[in-house]
């Protein structure tokens, strides 16, 4: 049983990623162990986007209390866990996010969740 | 503890109440330090699930020493066979806070945060210890004087990994969550620490709040805002402390402090308070 990291920088389709698997079984089956491709899923999926502004993860944290988390000494992004999409977003001052979910619907649903939320926070309009 | 019973206008009705307190009938003017009367040590009704226990002290006699000389009977066999591992993390929380010299209400609260924790069972796994020192850096931050990770660090044997991933489980486990930290929240310790005169300490507490609402230093761990402001105040002033210094005492590497201080040596004209006396004028602070 292997789990696979994918990295790709092109629109995320199914298929590209059960090719992508396939080949990281050919290249396992060449090293010399004894592969069977079955049962292929999706188990999480990782995005990256950026927003146009820069956010104040203070204020963005106070104001989502329970849900945001934000340990200045632990980890420079504030973490916002979705949890009825159970996707996490982590978001960074820079504006830049990391969104990582289950499946591809549940990051986009994420993103659109939490644009609203950083919107309000934004740099040049909060502080 | 004694037990009393009350009589209420001529109807018997019994009550009973449990004085924990000391044995009433010491007619002692003196506030003695030893109370003869009293039976077994003050109770924590607040923590212990209520032991009373029987414990048995040094033997005298010939009779109490088996043939190797070990003490023939052993104290302390079954204590609280419950919460021992709970005793044991706070006498482990009580050397933790002595290290730091903590306050007693510190202390308090995070026994108690232990206790409410180790009750629950959802963290049974963690080692007690990493609970602990978790424990510990919530109540500090409860009581609004809160510790850096790093200081926490220094007294417990817990790795900084583990006693963030503990307080990150704490507070979902409990339900609870904490402020966000300040620079002002350290400045008064690092400043005493490092022997800088009053005038200093509420300079770099202007110099780091100010940055943070110019919003100089975007993405900083507040620490080393407070690093850098340290260093900036301490160097325009007579008592000048070297990057290191600050970097020892802060737990902040070196380079952090540079690069903090590189973001608002720009503007520091601005983020001076205005009395401020200067030894080293601004434009002669060093350029790293």
């Amino acid at each position: 049983r292997t789990v696979a990291l994918e990295d790709w920088s092109l629109t995320p389709l199914n298929e590209e990623a059960k090719l992508g698997a396939r080949r990281l079984a050919r290249c396992l089956q060449k090293l010399g162990f004894k592969v069977r491709f079955s049962a292929f899923r999706v188990v999480n999926v990782l995005a990256v986007c950026s927003m146009p502004f820069a956010v104040h993860l203070v204020d963005f944290t106070k104001n989502n209390r329970p849900i945001a988390s934000y340990e200045p000494e632990l980890h420079p992004a504030a973490t916002y866990r979705i949890k009825n999409l159970k996707a996490t977003v982590q978001v960074f001052s820079t504006g830049s996010l990391t969104v990582t979910g289950p499946n591809v619907q549940s990051v986009a649903s994420a993103v659109e969740y939490v644009y609203p939320l950083l919107y309000e926070c934004q740099k040049p309009r909060c502080k | 503890c004694i037990i009393v019973y009350k009589i209420y206008n001529g109807t018997y009705q019994g009550d009973r109440v449990i004085d924990v307190g000391s044995e009433w009938r010491t007619f002692s003017n003196e506030k003695a330090l030893k109370d003869p009367s009293r039976v077994g040590d003050a109770q924590n009704p607040l923590l212990n699930g209520g032991d009373l226990t029987t414990m048995i002290s040094r033997g005298t006699g010939a009779a109490s020493f088996d043939e190797f000389g070990n003490s023939k009977y052993q104290n302390r066999r079954t204590m609280s066979s419950s919460d021992r591992a709970m005793l044991n993390a706070f006498k482990e929380i009580s050397t933790m806070a002595d290290r730091i010299n903590l306050p007693r209400n510190i202390v308090d609260r995070t026994n108690n945060l232990f206790k409410q924790v180790y009750e629950q069972k959802s963290l049974k796994g963690r080692a007690n210890d990493a609970i602990a020192s978790a424990c510990l850096y919530i109540a500090c931050r409860q009581e609004g004087v809160p510790r850096t990770f790093k200081e926490i660090c220094a007294v417990s044997r817990i790795s900084k990994k583990e006693i963030g991933r503990c307080f990150k489980l704490i507070l979902k486990a409990l339900e609870t969550s904490v402020d966000l930290i300040t620079t002002g929240d350290f400045m008064s310790r690092f400043c005493s620490n490092l022997g800088l005169p009053k005038q200093v300490q509420m300079a770099a507490t202007f110099i780091a709040r100010k940055a943070v609402e110019l919003d100089l230093v975007p993405g900083r761990s507040p620490i080393s805002v407070a690093a850098a402001a340290i260093y900036m105040a301490s160097q325009a002033s007579a008592e000048k402390k070297t990057q290191k210094e600050i970097g020892d005492i802060a737990g902040v590497a070196d380079v952090t402090i540079r690069q903090s201080y590189r973001l608002i040596y720009p503007r520091a004209a601005e983020l001076f308070p205005p009395d401020f006396k200067f030894d080293t004028p601004v434009d002669k602070l060093p350029q790293l």
